[in-house]
């Protein structure tokens, strides 16, 4: 029989089948009818049927039961003493607020209603003309109210808006103008009359309105609303809730003068002490920094993430100082530097302009290269906060040097030569704020004087936008960038600035754009590339497949600023001393590797990198990179060779010791491993790998090998991640380092997840299930790398493959299936192919695939079976062939 | 105890100050009418401002909550959703109603929001039909209206002084919407998401004045829902033409009480103690409840 309602069958109303029932709809009928009690009452097979259900589905509607409101005796003594209690205690606080007299005179009641805005409609403050046209239609609504076509006419009220707007624009706070897609909010609420009561709702309500915008992370309006509350009654929590707002719109000068006011108030406020030290470091003032997280300390010694914060900041003063000393190094200073020491590559550019002002034009373009190259090293850099000031300034007397025989005038007048070196030094000190005051100067002078020249003017906007940038201020960035590139079309700085911008404002369309712009000007530029490869994996996200059709037109750069560059470059070189120039040859080449290393194509890197060492035998860097590539490749003798050749010229580079041990462990030399890793640990205890792999190799050393195969695979895995990501930026110490909760580290985090997937694929081990199959798959396929799916078929057994597939075979998996049979597969093993294609064809959903696959793809199907007839083997005839072509309808 | 001659039908003190408290009421007569709860014998400000009854009436610009002016908006079964200002009598200073000759719906509810300067603001009614209308005094226009197929019972901002973030209607069928009020598609409207509580009336939806992202509803079956809401990842993505269109987040059953076997119709929260609130019953009672653990949610 079946139940009334629902009709089901009585047999399910069963301890056995609810159990094993996995349809929640089902249950849920179950469930209604036990409790409905017209089928008996069973208390405990109801409560099996809600456990089962909460099992599959927690949320479902079913199990919400009406409940009677709780009372003193659902609660524990305590509990309830404290509720009522705090609720006693709120009504006598409000008995004696009420008995308190009103404050109010009438007089202040009269002065806060002169306050108000005009009644709506009312003409009190419009001039003479739109009143008449007010009071007609004042007169039409009292006889005919209108109707709601008639609303979307009028337009009356409009206007007279619109001239409150603009009273309401020129008392508002500038800062919203920039942004006219923001709601205009004041800053500041307008206390008169009020009473201390009043005054100490309104606050609590600003604040708690901004903590709200701060949780959905609308920093902007968080910072408002905290202003508003503040303006009413400053309170310590609104400050300081104000300095974490501003710290994640990286405005640091701002969050520290709140924090320096919580501070005023509460001396020892640990939240503000941990924002300040944030901000320090973030402004690198590293000695600040460690101060104030010492004296968090104090107060909580227990405070774990200070305890990290600390570490790492002193971390970075410690590394500072080596990095200075060895400026000759190259390489370490070459990375760290850049970012600011952009400012005095301009005013050599300018020297350099001036030395050639009888025309020779052609060197400029190639100092601009150099140029941005140091700024997407720089933005590497920023990115991943490991700026330093004190390689920057060693930088800038290189640089000084260099400059010194090229005389020291400059094209600009010198007045404001004079303020765009002050901005440039201001800038490279970090206090950006004034650096742009400095180049504001700089630029009205310039422009007063008529006789501008686009260039120079193009450099001050450009460099006012970096200190924008700097200071997150990103739609002022962007205006600056927009000014340069008017006066200089297609420049490289300003085009990546607002690209920068762009993409910090989450405009990711116009920043991809940028981005593409600069890729077509100069495409060896890493930064721009990553970023516009980011940018693209959030717009297919945001838009799916077709986001490119949303993208606005990117413009095509004029042949002649390619060529120009070119040119420039050529010519450039040509004049350069050859030493130069190798410089310039070798970092290009390690650059290569690097990307190679990136993209997980290690043979090609260690070619580049190879080539370097040719160039110059005393970059350790090379070696070390080299040694990655080698380790990656399974090359353990010659990565230990290149680690060993490291540590004759430097006895304690760290990451030589890293890897020469996990070369060790490779080769299964545990002791020299442990070792190895024990030196690791003595120059630098922090690096967490490091003790995780030697704790595993003492495990193997221990054991015996036979069963470390295992481990080993695994442990490799992880390396990968951290190697690699670490490899992009050679100066990172091992310990990746996290700041505490920004949004740049999400970023980064991003970044770092790109080169995992790559290289992840590339250790394809054969997959022992349809979910490690699947993983896979899905690695690839967002790849289109062919050759790791070719592997992945190579050492993939073909019965096995529709068990493997189970039902995630798609249209795109089938083609990309498709295509590395054909390109890589094919010429090795024809048989393996048609054994493949037999099994591909009784996998599920194959059928819907073929279906839906487009002519075009199907001519690739078709062409691959055409190569497999060409290509006879013994292991499948003609026959079979043609069969296996009915099945794929061909 | 004060007595009036008309069963008045809703109140506000939405739009005086925190000193005055004046109360505004709508009664079965379509007159609004200010009290000064000190001197009740004549109204301070007195109008017949409907034809009909006023169902709901709501009020800013008071009480420390909204900028700009205080208004008071009532909505009629005559079809029309009236704005005042206690300023000027006699008239409104904004009246919405449906073109002559077509039917008029019985107007349910109404509510402010967006008044988070002193231009804007807009006025939100719903109608028996399910329709929801959303009026913008600043531009005097139409901005947006949908249809959510039951009547609709209560309409809500979740805060009526900040820059529209979300809004909240309940219906008649038992289920409850929540838009999303930041980002309007210039066809779709403003997205959002729905969920059914029961099969009886949503009587009510009040948010928690201390956390706009909680709310309360009341139900024709005499309970109480405490819910949540949940902001997607990204509140607003682009559509195939590349307009900005919203993204609704999700909500999640906090608690729920059932108190009486009768619907409850009305239902507030405490300005001054978060969790304290109070809800009138058809069962002729008012219960005050104490919500606790409001700020680990």
């Amino acid at each position: 029989g079946t139940t009334k309602t629902y009709q089901i069958p009585i047999g399910h109303l069963d301890y056995k089948f609810i159990e094993k029932c996995t349809d929640v709809k089902h249950l849920e009928k179950i469930l209604r009818v036990l409790r409905s009690g017209e089928e008996g009452y069973y208390p405990e097979l109801t409560l099996c049927c809600e456990k089962r259900i909460e099992h599959l589905d927690p949320g479902s509607r079913a199990l919400r039961k009406d409940k009677p409101a709780a009372t003193a005796s659902d609660f524990t003594a305590e509990e309830w003493k404290t509720i009522s209690g705090e609720l006693m205690s709120w009504v006598t606080e409000m008995n004696e607020d009420d008995k308190k007299p009103q404050f109010l005179t009438t007089e202040t009641l009269h002065e806060r209603q002169d306050n108000l805005p005009p009644i709506r409609c009312s003409s009190s403050c419009l001039p003479a003309n739109q009143n008449k046209k007010l009071q007609n239609k004042k007169r039409n609504k009292k006889n005919i109210p209108r109707d709601y076509s008639e609303w979307d006419k009028f337009d009356v009220e409009k206007e007279c808006s619109k001239i409150d707007e603009g009273c309401e624009e020129n008392n508002s706070k500038g800062r919203f103008f920039s942004r006219p897609s923001l709601p205009i909010i004041e800053k500041k609420i307008d206390t008169t009359g009020m009473t201390v009561k009043e005054k100490i709702f309104i606050a609590t309500r600003e604040k708690e309105k901004g903590n709200e915008a701060f949780a959905i992370g609308d920093y902007l309006e968080a910072v408002t609303y905290y202003s508003r509350s503040i303006s009413v009654i400053p309170t310590a929590a609104a400050y300081n809730n104000k300095a974490q707002a501003e710290i994640k719109l990286q405005d640091w000068d701002n969050a520290l003068q709140d924090c320096e006011k919580v501070l005023d108030m509460e001396p020892g406020n640990v939240k503000a002490l941990m924002r300040r030290a944030t901000v320090h470091n973030q402004l690198q003032n590293y000695q600040a920094a460690i101060e104030d997280l010492t004296k968090v300390l104090c107060v909580e010694p227990e405070n774990a993430i200070a305890k990290k914060n600390l570490l790492e900041i002193e971390k970075k003063l410690k590394g500072l100082k080596p990095a200075s000393e060895s400026q000759g190094k190259g390489k370490r200073i070459l990375i760290q530097d850049i970012e600011d020491a952009e400012g005095d590559e301009e005013r050599r550019e300018n020297r350099e302009e001036h030395d050639r002002t009888s025309g020779d034009k052609k060197k400029k373009p190639q100092k601009h290269l150099s140029d941005h190259e140091g700024e997407v090293n720089g933005y590497l850099c920023s990115d991943q906060k490991s700026e330093s000031p004190e390689a920057e300034i060693c930088r800038s007397h290189g640089a000084g040097s260099q400059s010194a025989g090229g005389g020291s005038s400059t094209s600009l007048p010198p007045a404001a030569a004079k303020l765009k070196s002050e901005g440039n030094e201001l800038f490279k000190s970090g206090q950006f704020g004034e650096a742009v005051l400095k180049y504001s100067e700089a630029i009205e002078y310039v422009s007063g004087l008529g006789e501008q020249s686009p260039d120079d003017l193009s450099i001050l906007y450009s460099n006012r936008a970096a200190c924008y940038l700097k200071e997150g201020n990103c739609s002022d960035c962007i205006q600056d960038c927009n000014r340069a590139l008017e006066l200089q079309p297609f420049s490289l700085k300003p085009l990546l600035r607002r690209a920068m911008a762009n993409e910090s404002m989450e405009r990711y369309r116009q920043a991809y754009i940028d981005y593409k712009t600069v890729l077509q000007i100069d495409s060896s530029i890493q930064a721009a590339n990553d970023s516009a490869n980011r940018i693209t994996k959030t717009l297919i996200d945001q838009d799916g497949p077709s986001w490119r059709e949303k993208l606005p037109r990117i413009p095509v750069v004029p042949v002649a600023a390619q060529l120009h560059r070119w040119d420039g470059g050529n010519c450039a070189s040509e004049n350069k001393p050859r030493s130069e120039e190798a410089e310039e040859k070798f970092k290009m080449l390690k650059n290569e590797g690097n990307v190679f290393v990136k993209k997980g194509k290690y043979e090609e890197a260690v070619n580049k990198y190879s080539e370097c060492m040719k160039l110059n035998t005393k970059e350790c860097t090379i070696y070390t990179n080299r040694a990655l590539c080698y380790l990656k490749l399974y090359k353990y003798e010659e990565a230990k060779q290149d680690c060993d050749h490291v540590l004759q010229i430097e006895d304690s580079n760290i990451k030589a010791f890293y890897r020469r041990a996990l070369a060790y462990k490779g080769l299964q030399n545990y002791q020299a491993s442990v070792d190895d890793f024990n030196r690791v640990l003595l120059i630098d205890p922090n690096v967490l790998e490091a003790k995780r792999e030697l704790e595993e190799v003492t495990q193997l050393l221990n054991l015996d090998s036979s069963a470390a195969a295992g481990g080993q695979e695994k442990q490799r895995k992880k390396i990968t991640i951290q190697e690699v990501s670490e490899s992009d930026e050679e100066e990172r110490q091992f310990a990746t380092s996290e700041d505490v909760t920004d949004h740049v580290t999400s970023k980064e985090a991003v970044e770092k997840c790109v080169p995992l997937q790559t290289s992840g694929k590339l250790h394809i081990s054969e997959p022992s299930n349809a979910y490690e199959f699947g993983q896979i798959i899905n690695a690839v396929n967002t790849n289109k790398d062919k050759a790791a799916c070719a592997d992945l078929l190579t050492i993939t057994d073909p019965q096995k493959l529709p068990v493997l597939l189970s039902n995630k075979l798609e249209g795109e998996i089938l083609l990309i299936f498709i295509q590395s049979l054909e390109y890589y597969v094919l010429g090795k093993d024809p048989g393996l192919v048609y054994q493949h294609l037999f099994y591909l064809s009784k996998a599920e959903r194959f059928k819907v695939v073929l279906a839906l696959l487009t002519k075009n793809e199907k001519e690739q199907v078709q062409q691959l079976f055409d190569l497999l007839t060409e290509n006879q083997s013994d292991q499948y005839s003609l026959e079979d062939l043609e069969s296996l072509k009915k099945v794929y309808e061909l | 105890k004060i007595e009036k001659a008309k069963p008045i039908k809703c109140g506000t003190f939405g739009a005086t100050s925190l000193q005055q408290r004046y109360l505004a009421t709508g009664d079965f007569g379509g007159n609004l009418n200010v009290w000064n709860l000190e001197a009740p014998e004549i109204p301070v400000y007195s109008v017949k401002g409907h034809k009909e009854i006023i169902n709901s009436i709501d009020g800013v610009g008071g009480l420390g909550i909204g900028e700009g002016a205080p208004e008071i908006v009532t909505g009629s079964r005559d079809g029309t959703v009236k704005v005042w200002d206690p300023r000027q009598k006699d008239t409104p200073v904004a009246n919405m109603e449906p073109v002559q000759g077509e039917s008029k719906r019985d107007c349910w509810t109404v509510a402010f929001g967006n008044a988070y300067n002193q231009e804007e603001r807009v006025v939100c009614a719903g109608y028996d039909n399910g329709d929801i209308k959303l009026f913008d005094l600043k531009t005097m226009t139409l901005r947006w209206e949908t249809n959510i197929k039951n009547g609709v019972c209560s309409v809500e901002f979740d805060r009526k002084d900040i820059n529209m973030n979300k809004l909240v209607a309940t219906s008649l069928e038992g289920k409850f919407h929540v838009f999303d009020m930041r980002t309007q598609h210039p066809t779709k409207g403003f997205s959002s998401v729905s969920e059914k509580v029961q099969k009886s009336t949503i009587w009510q939806v009040r948010h928690l004045p201390q956390n706009r992202d909680i709310f309360m509803t009341s139900g024709g079956a005499g309970s109480l829902h405490l819910w949540k809401y949940e902001y997607p990842a990204q509140r607003s993505k682009k559509d195939s033409e590349g307009a900005e269109m919203g993204v609704a987040g999700s909500v999640s059953l906090l608690q729920n009480v059932t108190l009486s076997t009768q619907p409850i119709s009305s239902l507030d929260w405490s300005p001054d103690k978060k969790g304290l609130c109070v809800c009138g019953a058809f069962d002729q009672t008012v219960r005050v409840l104490i919500v606790t653990k409001l700020n680990k949610v």
